[in-house]
């Protein structure tokens, strides 16, 4: 089993938060942004896990859930319904946000891009009124919603506003040191701007795309 | 993204009530109430308790591995191929192909979930495809005739004829 992930890539502070909070014994290379670890992908996808089995893993949700699944923790169905929402609703809007914040200069701009998805957290979070996304300890998607937020909620600079339920959740997935320690792993201290030379290689978000063109599979 | 997926998948679990579906949102996610706790979202979320409610876990693969592997297949379902642009569909349709050149089924050998919605979601895309594309992606085409004539999977989709002798073949003329 080995995890490959390159500095300064968002969606490799999930995994290597997840492996530091489950404890389990992988083996971690580090990667150029460009690097081709999954043999079958026209473009490069990280974090990649090479399975004992020979198979990859090229989704980071999907390698977060192994291993808390390997650390005896399966994932409920709540936990999945939070990793379907981050894939497909959270994370569209935080591509836009960083390629806003971190190669626009727009900034101010990125408040109104994750205002719906945060409000939703917001209001779930209250909802459920548990210290976690699913229920009193922390789980895969606590790990993963976290790690995909914290470049934006980390940036005090980005003004997105105090949610009463999100920043408590936040503040206490953050104090855990597992998730400290990948940070620095991932980031280096350099906040947003750790993330450029990632940021400068993908392509440009679908939202601004997806006006102009047609939907092949709307039905 | 659409509620027929679902009841496709219940009939094809022989589950015998069919649920009521609702969606949300411009993006039209599937919803369903539940009686025991907080509504279910979402096409992945729905499908795999599907699977739980009919006890066929085997359709969400049988080891942790296989689990992990279905899961970033069904992810891939609703991530890239939902409401996929043109140029989109050729670099699916490539990856796909060199990934399957030596598997059966997304998760290997055994038969998944995974292969079900990913069958569903790019049956409109292979509808498409002319001879040589088809050619082109032999792997996937064959991967996707194969899960069109698996039992109680195709349901109400057309049949796409499928070639299984090459036409235009580089290599022999």
């Amino acid at each position: 089993m080995k995890l490959f992930v390159s500095e300064g890539n968002p969606h490799c502070l999930k995994v290597l938060a997840a492996l530091e909070v489950t404890g389990v014994q992988c083996d971690v290379q580090y990667v150029n942004h460009e690097e081709t670890v999954v043999p079958f992908l026209s473009r490069p996808a990280l974090p990649a896990m090479f399975l004992p089995s020979g198979l990859y893993l090229f989704s980071a949700n999907a390698i977060c859930q192994y291993l808390f699944e390997v650390n005896g923790q399966e994932s409920s169905e709540l936990c999945s319904q939070w990793l379907e929402w981050e894939a497909t609703d959270l994370q569209p809007a935080l591509l836009l946000a960083l390629h806003m914040a971190v190669l626009q200069g727009k900034g101010s701009q990125v408040s109104n891009v994750l205002q719906g998805p945060l409000n939703y957290l917001d209001q779930s979070l209250s909802k459920g009124n548990t210290p976690y996304l699913t229920g009193e300890a922390v789980s895969v998607a606590d790990v993963v919603l976290w790690a995909a937020l914290y470049p934006v909620l980390s940036d005090s600079s980005l003004a997105l506003g105090e949610r009463k339920s999100v920043k408590p959740w936040f503040d206490r997935v953050a104090a855990m040191h597992s998730c400290q320690s990948a940070v620095q792993k991932v980031l280096r201290g350099k906040g947003l701007q750790g993330m450029k030379s990632y940021m400068q290689r993908q392509p440009a978000p679908q939202s601004s795309q997806c006006r102009d063109t047609q939907p092949c599979n709307s039905n | 993204m659409a509620l027929w997926e679902l009841s496709s998948l219940e009939k094809y679990l022989g589950l015998k009530k069919p649920n009521k579906y609702s969606t949300q949102g411009d993006k039209k996610v599937p919803v369903l109430q539940n009686n025991n706790g907080p509504p279910l979202v979402g096409l992945v979320t729905l499908a795999c308790h599907l699977v739980k409610e009919a006890k066929r876990l085997e359709l969400l693969g049988d080891s942790a591995e296989n689990r992990a592997v279905v899961q970033q297949w069904l992810e891939y379902r609703v991530t890239k191929l939902n409401n996929c642009t043109k140029d989109n569909i050729k670099t699916i349709l490539k990856d796909l192909n060199l990934y399957l050149q030596d598997k059966v089924y997304l998760a290997e050998n055994q038969f998944t979930l995974a292969d079900i919605l990913l069958y569903y979601g790019i049956q409109p895309i292979i509808v498409d495809l002319a001879i040589q594309e088809q050619e082109q992606y032999v792997n996937v085409t064959r991967w996707f005739d194969h899960i069109q004539h698996y039992p109680g999977i195709r349901r109400h989709l057309s049949p796409v004829v499928v070639l299984r002798n090459r036409i235009y073949s580089s290599r022999h003329h």
